[in-house]
């Protein structure tokens, strides 16, 4: 793989909620094109780690860098502008509202730019996540599980973000839709210049796509390296791909 | 105009019919006051959860600026507009000033900022008009007959203006940017924020609404049940009713809350007695609260009941 830009860093974070600290010096790098999968037990670190990224909570100490400049200290609401994008866990989609309006905020950082780029980027989602173009006018609260992780994902992609957060994408939902779900996160990062973090309990899937993998524990970056190498190493093995960890059909 | 409104007709032959209709047409005219009332609770409270004791106070301070400018020779028209506009800028002052700085405070200690609020504002009225009502004349003057059902113009001035602020709103939540925004905060706060929707411009938003549609209802009524100091604490409790009905989350359930209260104040004052008007609003309360917290016309209690979770 040629090497890229590194679009997003994360220096020696700390973070918590109240006097519970979560991130204990946590550092990790993401290039353009490069799609970083986060695994790791419950209570590792994960999602606080997203939400520190994206501005939901602050940091203690340490930085987040997008594009070389720092974030760090940034609101969410401000970071949408920036090329950030976070799609959260449990995917939080606007429930009463429908799929098109849903979208269409996706694109709020970017309502005072070019309506015609928005259009355009709507039509590439509706590729995307084909299934979506046939449910516009419904509220996405009567929407599947699965149909609620794509519109969650095409919201953030209305952003047209420089760096894409996922957490669990793939929770709650059935092995065909993760490999679906998967499958476009993959054709994302081919094009090139988008980097994701992905965030998953689901390790074997999350391993798949990705370029590379961090293994978070106790708030700390525990291993890092190439899915591969992670598949193998028995320490992984035995901590996260073991009994309980759904194996998912290719 | 000076007795008892609505008038009770002996003369005609189906009188129960007539006095049942007027009375009806009474209680929809208060009833839409109280609901514009609610509307503004709902706007805070679901892109906040701050219910806001300072409603009531909106629509008093509304009043008072429409008489004062119609006093100073204003055009009733012009008054009303722009006391409408003043009460609205005023709110965002109050939620700038009262409440924002407040940011990261228990729900609680927002809803003792907005009491400090209405008393503010009470006292002020009370040391600037005195303790005596006053009240904005009918827009238009005389007693309307439909088929010998009497009906005060004002009544439906009132009807019309809620309908008017109504269907306005509704226009902005569902067709504008910013209402769909608007929206998103009070769905889902944390997923706005990540689209990049500012929940404080948001919160100063709610309470410009708020303003609005307690402004609407302060101007049109007020010629029709007199404005004094005290009058946002009737037409407050009175619209805290009628927004609970809707559970506080629902728009439509706040109008169609108020116009019940209306109705069923106007209808029990007459039948049952005078001087349980304002009894009743506290009974039904009482009912709402024991019987169905989440509100009558509530269809999804969980879904709202969690938007200030985060």
């Amino acid at each position: 793989m040629t090497r890229k830009a590194t679009r997003l860093t994360v220096e020696g974070l700390f973070a918590g909620y109240g006097r519970i600290e979560v991130l204990h010096g946590l550092s990790l790098a993401v290039a353009a094109g490069e799609l970083l999968a986060v695994v790791g037990a419950n209570g590792a670190g994960k999602t606080t780690l997203l939400r520190v990224i994206s501005g939901l909570l602050p940091a203690r100490a340490g930085r987040v860098l997008l594009d070389g400049r720092a974030v760090t200290g940034i609101a969410a609401e401000k970071l949408a502008s920036a090329g950030l994008t976070h799609v959260p866990e449990n995917r939080l989609v606007f429930p009463g509202m429908s799929v098109a309006d849903n979208l269409s905020l996706g694109a709020y950082s970017r309502r005072r730019g070019s309506g015609q780029a928005v259009e355009q980027d709507r039509r590439f989602v509706l590729d995307l996540f084909p299934r979506l173009a046939h449910r516009l006018a419904q509220p996405a609260g009567t929407l599947s599980g699965g149909e609620q992780q794509m519109l969650a994902i095409g919201r953030g992609l209305m952003a047209r973000p420089k760096a894409l957060l996922l957490d669990e994408p793939s929770l709650g939902l059935a092995p065909k839709l993760v490999s679906e779900i998967f499958a476009v996160l993959g054709s994302l990062r081919d094009q090139g210049d988008l980097a994701t973090v992905v965030v998953e309990q689901n390790a074997r899937a999350a391993l798949r796509i990705a370029d590379r993998a961090v293994v978070l524990d106790r708030g700390r970056v525990l291993l890092s390296g190439t899915p591969k190498a992670l598949l193998t190493d028995p320490r992984v093995q035995a901590a996260y791909l073991g009994r309980g960890y759904t194996e998912v059909a290719p | 105009m000076t007795g008892p409104w609505p008038p009770t007709s002996r003369t005609v032959r189906d009188r129960g019919v007539i006095d049942f209709l007027q009375l009806t047409v009474a209680g929809l005219s208060a009833g839409s006051a109280y609901g514009l009332v609610a509307v503004g609770f709902v706007t805070i409270h679901s892109v906040t959860g701050i219910i806001n004791l300072a409603q009531g106070e909106f629509a008093m301070v509304a009043a008072f600026v429409a008489i004062a400018l119609l006093a100073a020779g204003l055009p009733l028209p012009i008054a009303a507009l722009l006391a409408v506009l003043v009460v609205a800028l005023g709110a965002a002052a109050v939620e700038r000033v009262a409440i924002a700085p407040a940011a990261g405070s228990s729900v609680v200690a927002y809803i003792m900022l907005t009491l400090g609020v209405s008393i503010t504002l009470k006292a002020s009225a009370l040391l600037i008009e005195g303790p005596q009502p006053s009240a904005l004349p009918a827009f238009t003057p005389g007693i309307l007959s439909f088929g010998g059902v009497l009906v005060r113009p004002q009544d439906l001035w009132i009807l019309a203006a809620t309908a008017v602020a109504a269907l306005g709103l509704y226009g902005f939540l569902e067709r504008t940017v910013t209402g769909k925004a608007f929206r998103a905060c009070a769905e889902q706060p944390t997923a706005a924020r990540l689209v990049g929707i500012s929940p404080s411009r948001m919160s100063t938003l709610s309470f410009v609404l708020a303003g609005v549609v307690g402004a609407v209802a302060g101007v049109a009524s007020s010629p029709v049940i007199q404005t004094d100091w005290n009058i946002g604490l009737f037409l407050g409790l009175k619209g805290f009713v009628a927004a609970s009905l809707g559970g506080l989350a629902s728009i439509p359930a706040a109008i169609a809350g108020g116009l019940l209260l209306g109705v069923v104040e106007s209808l029990g004052a007459f039948y049952i007695s005078s001087g349980l008007r304002d009894a009743i609003a506290f009974f039904v309360l009482i009912v709402v609260l024991v019987a169905r917290p989440s509100g009558v016309f509530s269809t999804h209690a969980g879904v709202r009941a969690g938007v200030r979770a985060h």
